[in-house]
């Protein structure tokens, strides 16, 4: 990521422009890259940020999963089975990515800096922002989370971890269900590439 | 005095010293409270008596450091758990940021032998697959990252569905990786002392070197130590009363020196009458010594205290002396009602030494051996090494005029009624049970300390301390088959909500036969590579990814069955001891409770399960107390009646007898009276303190029944008892405003029995001159 510091947009005002006050849906389409999988995994559904701060992340496809995260903890519910709960302290990166998400949510992005190396490239037309964690032992878990967007939307975010592993959120314009390249998909979420296989909602 | 009075005084004085250092090179001194442990009847009482103190749950402390800032905090927590990790004092240490409950890398493919999660459903083509395709949907999940790890090696999660069957439901909130109370100002630890509970020397090592590192290690932030449990009760419990019984012990010896020469005029007397009290103390050790290993604290605190009415013998002597009439002849004078006196204080006391509790066995023996040897020295040696009388004691003006004015006092014979109306109204309207059957109303632990105790154990979730399941077993393998056979039972328990959660060691090492029987199901390898391969398909996942979980399965088959020897030096051997211990030649195992909500309905769930006992601990020892109360009290009533027979035997007649024991019976009741009205409950202090001054009752009355109508002997009566009831009530009245509850007990019991005893004695055991009085 270049920097463009004649056309610079400053954090501030990204995160003016961010500020979501709750209740806020949006759907999404997940895509998981990982070394235990033959194929990544993609799901999709809706994230919600609720009134009471918690955030649910409901995957309506392909099976139905609703996580729901309030306060320190997370609970799983997936089909009929018995939910599941897990303490975020328990999971330091899902903790972070969270934290950075509600920070992102709540207009304070400019506090991520206590934690991260945040780096925004404003470029015409687009903009991301890069977190690499600070702390050695988080960074153990976590590469850089990537967050893409235009205007006061962000339409991806991209989370990579040390070994490779990836996950892509795709927020505003999912990808064709055909496309399972990653190069591809990563380039469709930084929004580099001519929308040649995307469709507008 | 003469010369042979010199030699003798010294010769006693040089038998006291050796005696002193006899008694303190041969004595040794326990300081296990459980020495004053009743003896245990019902199996569930004997858990009682030999759990407490010795399970390393009673051993744990809970310690909160607060302070401005809790990164601050952490960081001292931090370096506080690795200090005491290597301090002898200490066992363990723990704030959160060691990896609670894990399995050792090496121990991993146990984990196959440990799981309950495959007993219903063997690990077989079917159950993989649908393990493999929850993994593929846990790849969508938020939790991806985090079960990634263990995918190859574990695709069935065993180890995380153990690692989350033993982690407590609740955990503190944490800060920089260690534990927190909820609202963050104070950073929580839990440690383990090495010192049972109910050692109060050890638990005081242990604190001292708790506040040592903690000092060193918050250096100059202004961090705040609190520390919870009950060993660091039982510690503040010994040094508050040891404290306490120094200060009131010096002021009370002071007040007394005073006394006696504001009595007597003569400094000698006060030092002579040291004498008869010293060798009471010295046999009353040598004879404790002799009998039992070791002598309580509190017998030998309290002790001294029932010995020290042994201070009024010399006095008798002493205002009974007169020009012209040698010691020796006063003594012989005095001795009637002084060995009558002694004799039934001794018969009372008696009845303490067939309580069956070790503590108050030693504290009688101490008790009678002193009082016996204070009266004999005083009516045999003492006189001889007073010296010449140069001056009656009970002389002056005051004195004549107080005598005539108490002979003209009215006599309170309506007292007679109404004393045991009064008490019959008390004891008929108190709402407050009448014996205190609640050992921690007795533990001088201040109610804010309690409190925060409560807060503490809430915030750290620690296990139910008054309720417990039991089983005992022929060997360690035995107790752990019949805690399995409990898991049935007690899911039952908490589907029906009656508790939270349990925990007991099989939860973490199985028995060797259930161990054996989940081995003999694991599938081979060469089946469980067709099975992963029939199982994939259609998943994201390549069979070949999971070589790991074969190869720990086949090392599972191999494997010998996890013993208890094998988890040494692990957190889980820790989690295990705790609830798995031998104790007289079988194994107890225990299962702890967590967030008890229905404790009646717990113990029906938990009834009649052969070889488990259900244990309330509260219960059980107010049973055990309320049992041996009954005992003590049938044993006084014994004593009592073999008192009267003493005193009848004494005075041979039925109207004296009655004249003596009035005062004492009355100031009795008027004590209970004055207790239950102010709501007091009584306990077994109590009821050592109302012997203590019926003993002194009957001693005042004895006396001055004694002393009959003659002007003299009433006046010198009258000297010697006014001093040693002023004596005995400036002891008492100090303790009375002691801030630990036992010894204010005592002190309220004995100062309202001097004054009452005293009081009536003097007005309805006096005889009056009819000469001198009448108007």
């Amino acid at each position: 990521m270049i920097a463009n510091p004649a056309h610079s947009l400053g954090i501030e005002e990204l995160e003016a422009k961010l500020v979501r006050k709750p209740p806020v849906v949006t759907p999404f389409v997940d895509y998981r890259f990982s070394h235990v999988l033959k194929v990544p995994v993609r799901s999709s559904g809706t994230l919600e940020y609720r009134e009471d701060e918690a955030l649910v992340r409901t995957v309506t496809s392909p099976f139905r999963e609703q996580a729901e995260v309030m306060g320190e903890e997370v609970q799983i519910r997936r089909g009929e089975r018995p939910e599941r709960r897990v303490s975020l302290q328990r999971v330091p990166q899902l903790r972070v990515l969270l934290g950075s998400f509600r920070a992102m949510l709540d207009g304070h992005v400019s506090q991520l800096s206590q934690d991260f190396n945040v780096v925004l490239a404003d470029q015409p037309g687009r903009w991301a922002l890069t977190l690499r964690p600070l702390d050695a032992r988080l960074a153990r878990y976590l590469d850089r989370i990537e967050v893409h967007g235009t205007a006061d939307r962000p339409h991806c975010l991209e989370v990579v971890e040390p070994d490779g592993d990836a996950t892509l959120t795709f927020l505003e314009t999912p990808p064709d269900e055909r496309i399972s390249a990653r190069p591809v998909l990563e380039s469709l979420c930084r929004g580099v590439t001519p929308e040649k296989t995307g469709h507008e909602r | 005095m003469s010369r042979r009075s010199w030699l003798l005084l010294l010769a006693w004085c040089l038998m006291l010293g050796i005696g002193f250092a006899e008694v303190q090179s041969r004595l040794s001194i326990s300081a296990d409270l459980r020495l004053f442990m009743p003896t245990p009847h019902t199996e569930a009482q004997r858990l009682l008596v030999g759990s407490i103190g010795e399970s390393p749950a009673s051993r744990l402390q809970l310690l909160a450091i607060s302070g401005p800032e809790p990164h601050e905090l952490a960081r001292i927590s931090k370096a506080l758990v690795a200090a005491l990790g290597a301090a002898s004092e200490f066992e363990w240490a723990a704030n959160g940021e060691q990896a609670g409950p894990s399995i050792a890398e090496r121990l991993l493919p146990y984990r196959y032998l440990i799981t309950d999660s495959l007993d219903q459903r063997p690990l077989d083509e079917s159950e993989l697959a649908g393990a493999l395709t929850d993994r593929a949907q846990d790849m969508s999940s938020p939790l991806a990252g985090m079960l990634e790890e263990w995918l190859p090696r574990d695709p069935t999660l065993e180890t995380l569905h153990l690692i989350s069957q033993w982690q407590p439901r609740k955990e503190p909130r944490r800060i920089d990786d260690v534990w927190f109370a909820a609202d963050g100002r104070h950073t929580l630890l839990v440690v383990e002392t090495r010192a049972a509970a109910f050692d109060p020397d050890g638990q005081t090592r242990a604190l001292q070197r708790l506040q040592v590192e903690f000092a060193r290690l918050r250096g100059a932030i202004p961090a705040v130590l609190t520390v919870s449990g009950s060993g660091y009760f039982s510690s503040l419990i010994k040094n508050r009363t040891q404290r306490e019984a120094t200060l009131f012990g010096t002021a009370a010896t002071a007040a007394l020196v005073l006394l006696m020469w504001l009595a007597y005029r003569q400094i000698r007397f006060a030092l002579l009458g040291a004498l008869p009290l010293l060798s009471a103390a010295l046999a009353g050790l040598a004879a404790v010594g002799a009998i039992f290993e070791s002598v309580h604290g509190i017998t030998l605190a309290f002790g001294f205290t029932l010995i020290g009415v042994a201070q009024d013998y010399p006095m008798h002597v002493f205002s009974h002396l007169r020009v012209g009439e040698r010691p020796a002849e006063t003594a012989h004078g005095v001795w009637p009602p002084l060995r009558t006196g002694v004799a039934s204080t001794c018969i009372a006391y008696l009845a303490f030494l067939l309580s069956g509790v070790t503590g108050l066995a030693q504290l009688a023996c101490l008790t009678v051996t002193g009082l016996a040897v204070a009266a004999v020295t005083t009516r045999y040696v003492l006189p001889h090494v007073i010296g010449s009388v140069t001056k009656d004691s009970a002389q002056g003006a005051w004195l004549d005029r107080l005598n005539v004015r108490i002979d003209r006092l009215p006599r309170p014979y309506a007292l007679l009624a109404i004393i045991p109306v009064a008490c019959g109204a008390a004891l008929f309207m108190s709402s407050q049970p009448f014996w205190q059957n609640d050992l921690s109303r007795l533990t001088p632990v201040p109610l804010d300390l309690l409190r925060r105790d409560a807060e503490l154990r809430k915030e750290l979730a620690t296990p139910d301390l008054r309720y417990l399941l039991v089983v005992s077993g022929r060997d360690a393998q035995d107790a752990l088959e019949q805690l399995e056979n409990l898991d049935a039972r007690l899911a039952t328990a908490v589907r029906s909500g009656s508790i939270g959660s349990y925990d007991h060691p099989a939860r973490y090492l199985p028995s060797i036969g259930r161990q054996l029987r989940r081995r003999a199901a694991l599938p081979d390898a060469g089946a469980l590579r067709d099975m992963l391969t029939a199982a994939t398909v259609g998943l994201p996942f390549e069979a070949a990814l999971f070589a790991p979980f074969v190869e720990d399965v086949a090392r599972a088959r191999e494997l010998a069955p996890l013993a208890l020897a094998d988890l040494a030096g692990t957190p889980l051997a820790l989690r295990i001891s705790s609830g798995l211990f031998a104790r007289d030649g079988r194994w107890l195992g225990i299962v702890s409770f967590y967030d008890v909500h229905d404790a009646a309905v717990l113990e029906q769930t938990l009834r009649g399960i052969p070889g488990a006992t259900f244990l309330d601990l509260k219960a059980a020892s107010e049973e055990l107390i309320a049992v041996q109360r009954a005992h003590i009290l049938r044993c006084l009533e014994f004593a009592a009646l073999f008192l009267v027979a003493v005193i009848w035997l004494a005075l041979r007649s039925a109207s004296r007898v009655v004249r003596v024991l009035m005062p004492m019976v009355l100031t009795t009741l008027l004590i209970v009276t004055v207790l239950r009205a102010s709501g007091v409950s009584l306990n077994l202090f109590h009821l050592i303190s109302l012997v203590l001054a019926a003993g002194l009752g009957l001693d005042y009355a004895l006396f001055f029944e004694h002393a009959a109508a003659h002007a003299d002997e009433q006046r010198r009566t009258l000297h010697a008892l006014l001093v040693c009831s002023l004596s005995t009530l400036l002891v008492f009245a100090l303790l009375a405003f002691s801030t630990v509850p036992v010894l204010q007990a005592i002190g309220i019991t004995v100062s309202l029995g001097v004054i009452g005893n005293f009081a009536l004695a003097l007005l309805l055991t006096r005889e009056r001159r009819h000469s001198r009085a009448a108007p």
